[in-house]
């Protein structure tokens, strides 16, 4: 059953000008997103999955508009629509103020706990803030709120006196957590929030997210390397490749069945917990990822792709419909 | 169990790690207790030296000369004009032995008093029972000048030092803040200000004008608040840069919450650092300002004005002594103060719990 859609982003580019020499011009550009479109469905999970550097992170960031705060001269091009109450809104056309009235419904699970909370502030202050900017609540229906969020997120409400410095790592991305849900969000951006976490604790945080998922009926955009991380949570996966998307369809479609050259690859490298099947073969790719700053023409992987040919330098590729709602960015593979 | 957990409820904040830290070095934290009960009883100095009495009883009436003038006919004294001396008052009570009576304080000489009166030699004296320190060149006593030069080094060092890192915090949180032009063409602006030269304005500025607490002030903070701009520019620029920040505008807060509320108290770390040596230095420049003759006015008391007049009879030891003496001694303890707050903000140990 295919339910609509909350968030669309279409043909998003996001490019980083690289400045030189004395005056400092542009010399080049980092494409680091180049022509994205992806769509989330209210109450699912959207894994997005791709080595370092493809431009996950950025486009996370580029969702939620905070990319422009942090480095002003970036160039961004595209559209995405939220679906709100009131009908739908281009976040890319609103000014920084203009946006605030909408960060209460879309909010972001940052990668490192330990730099995301502010260490001056009590967990109480960090839950409370965005309550502060989105909701008209008093003090004592703050504090209600913060301790029951806190015991939502598996944390004891006692705590929110404490500060971030007195909590382990798993600890501070549950309260990273609890202040992304604190305004009942419809959409939760998760930048890797895993990645910094023990395997142990990555599980329950996982867990906890599935969890409060179910609750607070949320959509997730998971952003993640861990292919089997992202297989356990995700209920599609897009899969990019040098700011471009190489593959996208339903979770274990692509987990099990890649059709794109490069998803093969990533999903060969994926280490098995059982050491007797040893069926699958390994697909070593040669090379190095080209820099965005100067990518191949046409298809972005063909400088690696072993089954490349001529005319893949000629045209970037689109994304084709191979399987039922599964898409490859490859005119030469088919979906069976 | 129940005690474990009462415990793990006191909670610490950053601060409180450092002050405890800042405690730990002795050095430093005695330095510090000795500086700030100096200071608060500097305030309190008329009480313990000083001219005026604390208490006159004369003729059935209780008199305050510490808080109120009076002319020296309110106790008919006749020798004196203007106000009442009370030194002479005292003995003039106790020659008559009747129920006046004058309660002086501990050291009762003030720090602009002229006593050739009461001097047997030609001033400058030397150091002996009644005037510990000696008198200076026009007969003033030297500890009084000393202590009540005290009180007026600290507090125009503190106002200055506030003063100017205040205009500087604010200029470089600018600056770090927002970036791009107005970090360029404000940098540009700080440079050509650094460049004029302090002293020469400072020469010409007390030729036209005559220099009293209020334009010296102005003028040394006019020329104090650059350096600490670079600081915070750059500490603005880092935290500018980290989750907790993007986090922040991704709740949709405003420009003044996140740097009030979430960059400035992170960015503050080198601002307590330099403050001491920031009010070491300003009490050197007043010193050498006073010294030069383009510091506060005279007569008020100050340790450069009584160096110049020691350099003047160089054979007066105790001029040039004491004062030297009681700057080294003022300076090294608030460098000891600065050192230990380095010490208790150094990053290395609490790298961890960032």
């Amino acid at each position: 059953m295919k339910q609509e859609n909350i968030l669309e982003v279409k043909n998003l580019k996001v490019k980083f000008p690289v400045a030189g020499g004395i005056l400092l011009r542009k010399v080049a550009e980092v494409k680091a997103v180049d022509g994205v479109s992806l769509e989330l469905r209210r109450g699912e999970t959207l894994g997005l999955v791709g080595e370092s550097g493809c431009g996950k992170s950025t486009i996370g960031k580029a969702v939620i508009n905070i990319l422009k705060f942090s480095s002003p001269d970036v160039d961004i091009s595209g559209e995405v629509w939220l679906k709100t109450e009131e009908g739908e809104v281009n976040l890319l056309s609103l000014s920084r103020n203009e946006m605030r009235k909408y960060r209460g419904q879309i909010q972001m699970i940052f990668q490192d706990p330990y730099s995301s909370l502010n260490s001056r502030m009590t967990v109480g202050q960090i839950i409370e803030e965005p309550l502060l900017y989105h909701t008209k609540m008093n003090k004592d229906e703050r504090n209600e709120r913060v301790a029951w969020l806190l015991e939502k997120v598996g944390l004891q409400a006692e705590q929110s006196k404490r500060y971030p410095h007195e909590f382990s790592g798993g600890q501070r991305q549950r309260i990273g957590i609890a202040r992304a849900l604190s305004t009942n969000p419809k959409i939760i951006i998760a930048d890797e929030p895993v990645s910094a976490l023990d395997v142990s604790i990555q599980a329950q945080v996982i867990n906890l997210m599935q969890e409060l998922q179910k609750e607070f009926d949320l959509s997730i955009v998971f952003i993640a390397h861990d292919l089997s991380v992202v297989e356990h949570i995700s209920s599609r996966i897009a899969v990019m490749y040098l700011g471009n998307i190489a593959e996208s369809g339903p979770g274990s479609d692509i987990y099990h069945k890649p059709i794109h050259p490069y998803s093969k690859a990533l999903l060969s490298a994926v280490p098995l917990p059982n050491p007797k099947l040893k069926n699958k073969e390994r697909i070593i790719l040669t090379g190095d990822v080209p820099t965005p700053m100067n990518k191949p023409s046409g298809c972005g992987f063909r400088t690696r792709c072993p089954i490349a040919k001529p005319e893949c330098a000629d045209s970037v590729p689109v994304l084709e419909l191979k399987l039922p709602d599964h898409y490859a960015a490859c005119p030469y593979v088919s979906g069976n | 169990m129940s005690d474990k957990s009462k415990e793990e409820k006191v909670s610490t904040t950053l601060f409180q790690k450092r002050w405890k830290k800042f405690k730990s070095l002795k050095r430093g934290y005695y330095s510090f207790i000795i500086v700030v009960i100096f200071y608060i009883f500097s305030f309190l100095l008329p009480f313990f030296v000083g001219r005026d009495a604390l208490i006159v009883k004369y003729e059935g009436e209780y008199y305050f000369p510490v808080f109120k003038f009076y002319l020296a006919e309110t106790f008919r004294q006749k020798e004196v004009q203007g106000e009442a001396n009370y030194r002479m008052l005292k003995e003039q009570f106790k020659q008559q032995d009747n129920d006046n009576w004058v309660l002086m304080p501990v050291y009762p000489y003030g720090p602009n008093e002229n006593l050739l009166d009461e001097l047997t030699e030609i001033p400058p004296t030397h150091p002996n029972n009644v005037h510990f320190f000696g008198t200076d060149d026009r007969g003033r006593d030297v500890l009084a000048r000393l202590l009540y030069g005290f009180n007026i080094g600290i507090s125009f060092s503190l106002i200055v030092t506030i003063l100017s890192y205040t205009i500087g915090v604010s200029i470089g949180s600018m600056l770090g803040f927002f970036g791009g032009k107005v970090d360029i063409f404000g940098q540009r602006l700080i440079e050509i200000w650094s460049t004029l030269p302090f002293l020469y304005v400072m020469i010409i500025l007390s030729s036209i004008l005559n220099p009293n607490f209020l334009l010296l002030t102005f003028v040394l903070t006019l020329f104090g608040w650059m350096g600490m701009t670079y600081y915070v520019r750059g500490e603005f620029y880092r935290e500018k840069a980290r989750d907790y920040v993007s986090a922040a505008v991704s709740m949709g807060a405003g420009n003044s919450k996140i740097i009030f509320k979430h960059i400035l108290p992170n960015a503050l770390t080198p601002v307590i650092t330099f403050l001491p040596f920031a009010i070491v230095a300003n009490i050197f420049s007043l010193v050498a300002l006073d010294y030069l003759g383009f510091g506060l006015p005279p007569p008020t008391p100050s340790w450069g004005q009584l160096m110049s007049q020691g350099m003047q009879n160089i054979e007066k030891w105790w001029l040039i002594g004491t004062p030297l003496i009681a700057m080294f001694l003022t300076l090294l303890s608030i460098t000891f103060i600065g050192e230990a707050i380095r010490e208790a903000f150094d990053p290395k140990v609490y790298s961890r719990l960032r």
